[in-house]
C-alpha cells in the first residue's frame, strides 16, 4: 500500500499510509481511539472508500473476495441471535460454497478443526450469545481460520480479554503466520505486539511511523501518535494521562 | 366445536381453496417472516403493504380482480427497490418509510373512492375475502409465492449470515445492497399473494407472528423457519374451521381473514405466556432472555 487515503463520505478519516506486509508476518496497527486503526482495515476490505494513492491486496484491487478473513469487535453483535458457534464458524465457508449449496462433510470438517485450533471444539453447539467475550472472539477467529484466508485482519482483538483467551489467540495466531498468512492486527496491547508482530504501524489520522517493532515503538513516536507529552510506556502497555491503562 | 369440523368444514370447494391458498401462503410467510424477525425489519414490512395498496387499487380499478394483482405486482417491485434504496440513503430512515409509504396509501384510497360502489371494494382490498378466492387467483397465489420461496430458499445462508453480522458479510464478500432488495422484493411478494387473501391490513400479521413465535419456541437456527411455517399453518386451519363453525353452528357470520390473524395472534400469546412461565421458574433454558418481537 503506497500513500494510500480512505474515508467515509468524501472527509478523510486516514491519509499517507505505506507499508507492506508479507506473507508469514505480522503488522500491529498502534495509535489512540479514533486513529484510524478501524478505518484502515475496512479500507483493505473495500467496505469505505479510497482516495488517493494505491493499495494491492495479494496482489490486486479492489482485494480478492474469499481470501481475507476479518475478525470484527464482537460488541457489535447481538447476543440474542439465535445462531450456535458452530453456526457462526461455518459461515467462514459460505463464500466458497456459493449460493444455493449447503454445507458439505469437508465443510464441517473444517469447522471442526477451526475451533480445535482456536480451542473451543467443545463449545460448538452453544448459542453464541451465551459464550463469554473472550470465547466469543475466538469463535470469530475461528470463523476466519475456517474461511482459510491469505490475509487477516483482526479489529482490537485482545479488548477485555482474560489470560486464557489472550493465550488461546496468540497461539491461534502464531499458527497461521507459520501457514503463510499475512497478519494485521489493531491493538492498544504492547504484549500482543511483542508476541505476534514483526512490524508496527504507529497511527494518528495519519501514519506516523512503519518499521520493524522495536525500532518503532520508541517513546518519541509514541507520544507523537498519541498527542501526548504525559504518554509512558512500559514493557507491556502505553499509559495516556487521563485514559486509564491504554 | 364440533371436533369433527376441523376435517368436514374442508370438504366443501371454497372451504377447501382457502385453506390451500393459506398452506401456501405460511410456508412461504414462515420463510420469509423469519427473516424479517432477524433483521427486525416489522416496520419496513408495515411500509411496504402500505405502498402496495395502490398498485392493488389502480389495478382493481382499471381491471377488476384480474388486475388487482398486475397493479399489486408493479406497485411491490418498485416499493421494494425504492424502499431498499431509501434505508441506504437516509439518516432518518423510519420517518422516510412511514412518510412515502402512508402517502401511497393515501392515494390508494383515492383511486378507490373513484368507483361507484366504493366502500364494498375498499373493503375488500384491505380485508380480503378468503371465501370467494377463485380457482385461477389461487394458481396465482402459488406462483408468486413460489418466487418468493426461491429467491429466499437460495439465498437463506447469506441472508441469516448478513443478519447475523453485516460487516463480516460484507468482509466476505457479500452485497448487502443485492441482498437486501432480494429479501424486499420476497417480503412484497408474499404481500402480494396474500393481499387477496387475507387483504392488504391483515398481511402484515401473517408475515410478522409466525416469524416472533418461532423466536419464543427455539433458540436453534435451522429449527425457526420450519416452526414458523407449521405454527402458520396450524393457525390457517383451525382459524378457518372456527369461523365456519361460528356460521354454520353458532349463527354468527365471522370475516374469515380475521379470525385466522387472531387465532395467530392468539397462538402468539400463548407461546409468550408459557415462554416467560418457563424463564421464571428457571426451565430448561434459564440463561435465554426473551425474544419479544417489537
Amino acid at each position: 500500500m503506497a500513500a494510500a487515503s480512505f474515508a467515509y463520505d468524501a472527509e478523510p478519516a486516514l491519509t499517507g499510509i505505506d507499508f507492506t506486509v508479507l506473507p508469514g508476518q505480522a503488522v500491529a496497527l498502534i495509535g489512540p481511539n479514533g486513529s484510524g486503526k478501524s478505518t484502515l482495515l475496512k479500507g483493505i476490505l473495500g467496505l469505505i472508500a479510497r482516495t488517493a494513492g494505491d493499495v494491492e491486496v495479494l496482489g490486486q484491487w479492489p482485494a480478492p473476495a474469499g481470501y481475507i478473513g476479518y475478525v470484527p469487535q464482537t460488541d457489535q453483535l447481538d447476543p440474542n441471535f439465535p445462531v450456535s458457534l458452530e453456526q457462526v464458524v461455518m459461515m467462514g465457508r459460505y463464500r466458497s460454497l456459493g449460493w444455493w449449496r449447503m454445507p458439505a462433510k469437508a465443510d464441517r470438517r473444517a469447522v471442526a478443526e477451526a475451533l480445535e485450533t482456536v480451542g473451543l471444539g467443545n463449545r460448538a453447539k452453544t448459542r453464541f450469545g451465551e459464550l463469554s467475550g473472550g470465547q466469543q472472539q475466538r469463535g470469530l477467529l475461528a470463523r476466519a481460520v475456517a474461511s482459510a484466508p491469505r490475509l487477516l485482519l483482526l479489529d482490537e482483538p485482545f479488548n477485555g480479554l482474560d489470560q486464557v483467551n489472550r493465550d488461546a489467540l496468540i497461539d491461534t495466531v502464531k499458527r497461521l503466520k507459520k501457514q503463510g498468512v499475512a497478519v494485521l492486527v489493531s491493538t492498544h496491547d504492547l504484549d500482543l505486539a511483542r508476541a505476534v508482530c514483526e512490524s508496527v504501524l504507529l497511527l494518528n489520522g495519519a501514519q506516523v511511523a512503519f518499521g520493524p517493532r522495536d525500532t518503532v515503538l520508541t517513546l518519541a513516536n509514541v507520544q507523537q501518535a498519541f498527542g501526548s507529552v504525559g504518554v509512558e510506556m512500559d514493557e507491556h502497555t502505553i499509559v495516556v494521562p487521563g485514559h486509564g491503562g491504554h | 366445536m364440533d371436533l369433527a369440523m376441523l376435517f368436514t368444514a374442508f370438504d366443501l370447494p371454497f372451504m377447501a381453496r382457502a385453506l390451500l391458498v393459506l398452506v401456501v401462503l405460511s410456508l412461504v410467510a414462515g420463510l420469509v417472516g423469519v427473516l424479517v424477525n432477524l433483521r427486525g425489519l416489522e416496520f419496513i414490512s408495515d411500509g411496504l403493504t402500505h405502498a402496495v395498496f395502490p398498485g392493488v387499487a389502480i389495478g382493481f380499478v382499471w381491471g377488476g380482480r384480474d388486475g388487482l394483482f398486475v397493479g399489486a405486482m408493479v406497485a411491490a417491485l418498485i416499493a421494494a427497490v425504492v424502499l431498499t434504496v431509501i434505508v441506504k440513503r437516509a439518516v432518518t430512515s423510519d420517518a422516510a418509510i412511514a412518510i412515502v409509504f402512508t402517502a401511497m396509501f393515501s392515494v390508494g384510497i383515492i383511486v378507490v373512492s373513484r368507483e361507484t360502489n366504493y366502500v364494498g371494494q375498499l373493503d375488500a382490498l384491505l380485508f380480503g375475502r378468503l371465501l370467494t378466492v377463485s380457482p385461477a387467483e389461487v394458481n396465482q397465489t402459488v406462483v408468486v409465492c413460489l418466487i418468493a420461496l426461491i429467491i429466499v430458499g437460495s439465498t437463506l445462508k447469506e441472508q441469516v449470515f448478513r443478519a447475523f453480522d453485516l460487516e463480516g458479510s460484507r468482509a466476505a464478500g457479500y452485497r448487502p445492497l443485492v441482498l437486501d432488495v432480494l429479501l424486499n422484493v420476497a417480503i412484497a411478494l408474499v404481500v402480494v399473494a396474500a393481499s387477496s387473501a387475507v387483504g392488504n391490513l391483515l398481511v402484515l400479521a401473517v408475515l410478522i407472528v409466525p416469524g416472533a413465535v418461532a423466536r419464543l419456541v427455539t433458540n436453534r437456527l435451522w429449527l425457526l423457519f420450519p416452526v414458523a411455517a407449521g405454527f402458520a399453518i396450524l393457525a390457517a386451519w383451525v382459524g378457518l374451521a372456527l369461523g365456519y363453525d361460528a356460521s354454520v353452528n353458532g349463527g354468527v357470520d365471522l370475516p374469515s381473514g380475521a379470525t385466522v390473524v387472531l387465532v395467530l395472534v392468539a397462538g402468539y400469546v400463548v407461546a409468550l405466556i408459557v415462554r416467560l412461565a418457563l424463564d421464571r421458574t428457571g426451565g430448561p433454558r434459564r440463561a435465554r432472555r426473551v425474544a419479544v418481537a417489537h
